[in-house]
C-alpha cells in the first residue's frame, strides 16, 4: 500500500485581483521505506508541496487535490483537528538552515525534551523528569552525537552546522516517523558534513524502515541517495521515475537540460568548454506563461506547448511533455 | 617574463587579548606563496575555518597582511593604497542580494566606481555602462531599474557588470556561484569563460564544488586549518591527491559520482 498517495494536486495563492496558481496538478506517491527526491529550481513550488502535506499553509492559501491519501485514509476529508493528530504522528519535517529553526534562547537539552511526547513516558510525574532526560539522550546518540553532555547543555549558536541539523533530525525521530520531510536539508554545508547527513538519513532509511522525501535544488547531490526522483519545473510535475530513468535517460527537455548543465555529471567533456544551459530565467509566480511552463525557455516548444501536457506513463517513468525525448534513447 | 599576480609568504594572524596582561594569537592563515597568469583560473578549496576566505580578502586589501607581499604585473602592492588596487583586483560575493545597495538604481551603482576610479565625463561614463551591461546579457534598459527588480541569477550578473566595469585584470569569486540555481549557474560559467578569453581575466575562486572547480580551473590550492596543503595543476591533482586532507575531499564528492 503506498504510504502517501497525492493525485493533482494545486495550491493557489489567493491576492485580491486573482488566484495565482502557483503549484499546478502536482502528483506524488511514496511507498514504505522508499527514499524519494524532489527536485526543482527557486520557485517551483517544492517547498510550498512539503508544507502543504503538513497541512501548515495558512488561510492565504488554497489547496485542492483530487486524491490526497495517507495509508488509504483521506486527508481532505478530516477535519483540521483530526487531520493534525495523524500527521503529527506519523510525519516529521525538517528544514534549510537548522540553526535559524532552532530556538536561540534555551539549550539543546530543553528543546529535545519538549520533543519527547508525553505517551512515551510512563510512571509517577516526579519520575518523568528523569525519563525525558534519558529520551533525549537517547535520540542523541540515534543520530550519531556520542559526546551528549556537551551537546545538551550548549545553544545552537554554539554548534556546528551540521551538528544542528543532527540536532534537529533528533527532534524529528522523537515520535518514530513514518516519513520524514528533508526540506533541503543540507544547503549552505560543507560537502563533507552534506556526506555525513545524507549518510545519517540513509542509515535510518535501512534501518528503521523510515521512507524519506529529499527536497533539494540540485539534482546532482541528490543522485546517489534517492531510489526515484520527481523533478518539478515553475509549481508543475516535469518527470518522476527511478533515479536511473531520470539520470541516464530523461525524457522531459528540462531534465535534460539539468542533467547535461552541470559539470560533476559530465566528466567527459573538457575543462573550460561551455556548459549546455537553457536559455532565459525561471519565471515569477506574478508573470507565468500559459500552457507548459518551460514553454520560452525550451528548445523543443512548439504551438501545442500552450496547452498544458497531460502526464504520460511509460512503464513507471512518468513524463509530462507534448515532445517528450523518449524516442531519442 | 613576471606573472600577473605573484604572492610571497602572504599571511594574517589575528591578536585576541584574554586579560590585561596576556594576549592570544591566532593564525588565520600561514604564509602561502603563488602566482597566477592572465587567462588562468586559480581554484581555492577548503571547509570552513581553512582560510579561503581570508585569503580573498588580503588579496582583495580588505584586511593587512601580517606578512608578505603581493606584487601585480611585477609591481608591489602596498596595503591602504585602495586607488591602486580596486581598479585591478575586484570582487564578486556569494550573496548578491545583499550586496548590491537596495536604494541605488543599477545606473548609479555601477556610476560609483567610475566617479571615483577615473576621469571619464558623464556621457562616457554612461557609454561604458551601457556596454558593460550589454556584455554582461543584460538591456541598457536596466540601467533605470532597482537591484530589487531582479532575479537571484540577473543580479549576479550586476554584481559581474560592477566587478569588470573598471577593467581589472583580476576577479576573486568568493563562493559566487554556489547560491545558483543549476541552470543559472551554466549560464553563468558560460558567461564568465566567454569574459576571460575577451578580457584575458585572471579568476580566483572559491568554491567547495568539486565539479565547478574541474570544469573551470587550471590550478588548484588546497587549504586546511590555515595551511596550504596541495597546489597543483588541477586534473593531476584531482587524479592523484596526495594529501590525506584532499584525498578525504575528494572522496566526500566523488562517491555520489559512483553511481554515473
Amino acid at each position: 500500500m503506498n504510504l502517501l498517495d497525492i493525485r493533482n494536486l494545486s495550491i493557489k495563492l489567493l491576492s485580491p485581483t486573482a488566484p495565482i496558481l502557483a503549484v499546478d496538478r502536482v502528483s506524488l506517491t511514496m511507498k514504505e521505506g522508499e527514499v524519494r527526491g524532489l527536485v526543482g529550481e527557486s520557485g517551483s513550488g517544492k517547498s510550498l508541496l512539503a508544507q502543504a502535506i503538513m497541512g501548515v499553509l495558512d488561510d492565504k492559501w488554497e489547496v485542492h487535490a483530487d486524491r490526497f491519501h495517507w495509508r488509504g485514509q483521506d486527508l481532505m476529508r478530516l477535519t483540521p483537528d483530526e487531520r493534525k493528530q495523524i500527521i503529527t504522528q506519523d510525519v516529521a519535517i525538517i528544514f534549510q538552515e537548522p540553526m535559524a529553526c532552532l530556538d536561540p534562547t534555551t539549550t539543546i537539552g530543553e528543546q529535545l525534551e519538549e520533543a519527547v511526547s508525553v505517551e512515551k513516558l510512563s510512571g509517577f510525574f516526579w519520575q518523568r523528569g528523569k525519563q525525558r532526560r534519558l529520551a533525549a539522550i537517547n535520540l542523541l546518540h540515534k543520530v550519531g552525537i556520542k559526546n551528549h553532555e556537551i551537546c545538551i547543555k550548549s545553544y545552537p549558536h554554539e554548534l556546528t552546522e551540521a551538528l544542528c541539523q543532527r540536532v534537529m533530525i533528533a527532534m524529528a525521530l522523537a515520535r518514530r516517523p513514518l516519513l520524514l520531510i528533508a526540506d533541503e536539508p543540507t544547503a549552505a554545508m560543507e560537502s563533507t558534513n552534506q556526506g555525513q547527513i545524507f549518510r545519517l538519513l540513509a542509515s535510518l532509511n535501512q534501518l528503521k524502515n523510515m521512507s524519506i522525501l529529499l527536497i533539494s535544488h540540485d539534482l546532482e547531490n541528490l543522485t546517489h541517495w534517492t531510489n526515484t526522483v520527481t523533478v518539478m519545473y515553475s509549481g508543475q510535475f516535469v518527470e518522476a521515475g527511478t533515479t536511473e530513468q531520470i539520470f541516464n535517460t530523461p525524457f522531459h527537455p528540462y531534465t535534460r537540460a539539468l542533467v547535461d548543465s552541470s559539470p560533476r555529471a559530465n566528466m567527459h567533456i573538457p575543462a573550460k568548454s561551455r556548459l549546455m544551459t537553457l536559455p532565459g530565467s525561471i519565471p515569477i509566480l506574478q508573470h507565468l506563461p500559459i500552457g507548459c511552463r518551460l514553454g520560452p525557455r525550451c528548445p523543443k516548444a512548439q504551438q501545442a506547448c500552450v496547452q498544458a501536457p497531460k502526464v504520460k506513463n511509460y512503464h513507471g517513468h512518468q513524463v509530462s511533455c507534448h515532445y517528450s525525448l523518449k524516442d531519442s534513447y | 617574463m613576471s606573472s600577473l599576480l605573484q604572492v610571497y609568504d602572504l599571511s594574517k594572524s589575528y591578536h585576541v587579548s584574554q586579560n590585561i596582561f596576556s594576549r592570544k594569537t591566532i593564525v588565520a592563515l600561514e604564509p602561502v606563496s603563488f602566482s597566477l597568469e592572465a587567462h588562468q583560473t586559480l581554484a581555492i578549496v577548503g571547509e570552513i575555518g581553512s582560510g579561503k576566505s581570508t585569503l580573498a580578502k588580503l588579496l582583495v586589501g580588505a584586511e593587512t597582511p601580517s606578512s608578505g607581499k603581493i606584487k601585480l604585473n611585477g609591481q608591489t602592492l602596498q596595503p591602504g593604497n585602495f586607488k591602486q588596487r580596486c581598479q585591478h583586483i575586484r570582487m564578486i560575493f556569494q550573496d548578491s542580494a545583499t550586496t548590491l545597495n537596495p536604494s541605488l538604481t543599477i545606473r548609479q551603482l555601477l556610476d560609483e566606481p567610475l566617479y571615483l576610479n577615473t576621469d571619464l565625463n558623464e556621457t562616457e561614463r554612461s557609454e561604458l555602462i551601457t556596454a558593460t551591461l550589454k556584455k554582461v546579457g543584460l538591456l541598457a534598459e536596466h540601467m533605470n531599474f532597482y537591484p530589487h527588480m531582479f532575479s537571484g541569477g540577473q543580479k549576479q550578473r550586476i554584481s559581474l557588470a560592477r566587478a569588470i566595469i573598471l577593467q581589472p585584470q583580476i576577479i576573486i569569486l568568493d563562493e559566487a556561484l554556489a547560491a545558483l540555481d543549476p541552470s543559472l549557474r551554466s549560464q553563468m560559467i558560460n558567461l564568465l569563460l566567454d569574459l576571460q578569453q575577451q578580457m584575458g581575466l585572471g579568476f580566483i575562486l572559491i568554491s567547495h564544488n568539486l565539479g565547478i572547480v574541474r570544469h573551470f580551473s587550471d590550478t588548484m590550492m588546497v587549504l586546511c586549518n590555515g595551511q596550504m596543503v596541495e597546489m597543483g595543476n588541477t586534473h593531476e591533482l584531482l587524479k592523484a591527491p596526495k594529501h590525506k586532507y584532499t584525498k578525504k575531499l575528494i572522496m566526500s564528492q566523488r562517491f555520489q559520482l559512483a553511481n554515473k
